[in-house]
């Protein structure tokens, strides 16, 4: 099955201006594009991406 | 006397409002008279405080007259963007949802301005929300470049870049996302300095994407640069991001020695589809610090092949989640550009979003590896001159090329790894500024403000300057 752009985004409540719907479709594609880059990339699970830093924002 | 007054630097203006040469109250009124005077042609400022600006300049002067000068930036009179918060005033992110809002409080690097006597002028226009790098306007208009008026000043903080470069405000503040800072101060030919991530508190400045927001200072000179950014550096538990490094004293570090400094070039990357004239001011600015010491050093940064994407995937994710209930409630309320980022944020997956995290980290490590050869790297800021306002698009080579693609292209790395980035002008095309960009390893502003120096020494725009004058000076 394929979600169209405007089925996702009004999956989500948002209003869809309809004139924007064809540069949101012509950028979407473009990431798509810059994406199939990153198959090459080596992606290690140790690549932690995201912190937890313990009892609050600073280590003071 | 006033019209000469307004165009100097901070590095220039300091002794005399220190010896009482000059009062602050006098050069405060010179500006502001300049300010209002080109605002129309300009569209720099979207508010002014001329009143508040007075009694803070009188205040300076007294203080200066006790014997308790602050420093460099004591009596200096300064508007800064719309989006950093005075306490109990307007700022509107030039958007219409915000178009009324007021902060109870003022911003970490606010406050850290006045302890300095800084006098505060006005607020200045930006693209709406800090999303793009047009500012076009729909809200407030669109700001104009002083070197030629048909033409974009860059963004998001296009006002500060305009401001500075029309001697509308002495010295400033912009923000830097994917660029915000180096973009428009290298469209206007003024210095603009991203810092480290984290080196400058944002509590108190409403946020585009948490994790790739900056504050910095953009500038006349490379000095005035290093004397803002002491003001506003330090640690600040207030901002999550904050890092609690020591500060250095930046504008003591800068001796314009280049001698034996490792340069970074990265041809794959940072030379590869850029306009030929822009190449060429860029090339020959290398040449002129190779002839003054430095050594040229190849360096390899693979990760930078993903760059584009990860910035894209978390600069998109990032501020549609601060605007998600806003894009519900009042889309319609958004500017047309920024509603169709907004919408575009929206669709992608959390996986989407923490690969993107992923190869960040991996964009980090290779930075870092290539930091072990070099002390700093040099670019193009950007790889094409800014285009007319109201074009999306930009001239490379003889081909109309995306205009955001391109201008965010070689700013988005450094956000990405929370790097050091700052742009000096080094040379003119067609009489429009041209910048280079200089890229250090974390915490080494030290290094890539004396780069900068030292490079400034050689006068490379030959003394022209973007030339406004006012009626009223």
């Amino acid at each position: 099955m394929t979600v169209s752009i405007r089925e996702k985004l009004e999956g989500k409540g948002l209003t869809v201006n309809s004139e924007h719907l064809p540069l949101l479709q012509a950028r979407w594609d473009a990431i798509q594009d810059l994406k199939a880059r990153i198959d090459s990339a080596n992606l290690d699970d140790a690549d932690i991406s995201l912190v937890n830093i313990p009892g609050g924002d600073h280590i003071e | 006397m006033n019209e000469e007054l307004i165009k100097k630097p901070v590095e220039e203006l300091a002794p005399l409002i220190k010896n009482r040469e000059v009062s602050s109250l006098e050069l405060t009124k010179a500006v502001i008279d300049h300010a209002e005077s080109l605002n129309e042609k300009v569209n720099a400022y979207v508010s002014f405080r001329r009143d508040e600006a007075e009694k803070e300049a009188e205040q300076a002067d007294r203080e200066i007259a006790s014997g308790q000068y602050k420093g460099m930036y004591h009596g200096i009179p300064m508007a800064v963007k719309d989006n950093i918060y005075l306490k109990d005033e307007v700022t509107t992110m030039s958007s219409k949802i915000h178009g009324e809002f007021v902060s109870d409080y003022d911003a970490t690097v606010i406050t850290k301005m006045r302890d300095a006597g800084i006098v505060f002028t006005g607020k200045l226009n930006m693209h709406e929300y800090a999303w793009g790098i047009t500012n076009n306007s729909p809200h407030f208009g669109a700001v104009r470049n002083p070197w030629n008026l048909d033409k974009i000043p860059g963004g998001s903080s296009g006002g500060s870049g305009a401001g500075v470069a029309a001697d509308m405000t002495t010295a400033t503040l912009g923000t830097d996302t994917a660029g915000s800072i180096r973009i428009p101060s290298s469209s206007c030919g003024i210095v603009g300095l991203k810092p480290t991530f984290g080196r400058v508190s944002k509590y108190g400045v409403f946020p585009l994407a948490w994790s790739l927001d900056h504050v910095g200072p953009m500038t006349k000179t490379v000095k005035d640069a290093a004397g803002l950014l002491e003001v506003i550096a330090g640690y600040d538990s207030n901002d999550p991001t904050s890092v609690n490094v020591p500060t250095e004293p930046y504008t003591s570090k800068l001796t314009g020695e280049v001698k034996g400094l490792r340069i970074g070039i990265y041809e794959e990357y940072y030379f590869k589809n850029v306009d030929s004239v822009v190449e060429d001011q860029v090339r020959k600015a290398i040449k002129t610090l190779e002839e003054m010491g430095a050594e040229v050093v190849t360096v390899n940064i693979p990760a930078l092949q993903y760059a584009e994407y990860a910035e894209l995937v978390t600069s998109l994710s990032e501020a549609s989640t601060i605007h998600h209930r806003n894009l519900i409630k009042r889309p319609d309320d958004f500017g047309d550009d920024i509603r169709l980022l907004f919408e575009m944020g929206e669709l992608f997956s959390s996986v989407e979003y923490l690969q993107a995290q992923q190869l960040r980290r991996q964009l980090k490590q290779d930075f870092r590896s290539a930091f072990e050869k070099v002390d700093v790297l040099l670019a193009p800021t950007l790889p094409v001159m800014p285009p007319d306002i109201g074009s999306d698009f930009a001239d490379l080579n003889g081909k109309q090329v995306d205009l955001i693609d391109n201008f965010i292209r070689f700013m988005g790395p450094c956000n990405l790894a929370g790097l050091p980035a700052m742009t000096v002008p080094c040379g003119l095309n067609n009489g429009m500024p041209v910048g280079l960009q200089i890229i250090g390893p974390a915490f080494s502003e030290s290094v890539i403000l004396n780069t900068g120096f030292a490079f400034e020494q050689t006068n490379p725009l030959q003394g022209k300057r973007a030339g406004l004058t006012s009626s009223v000076s």
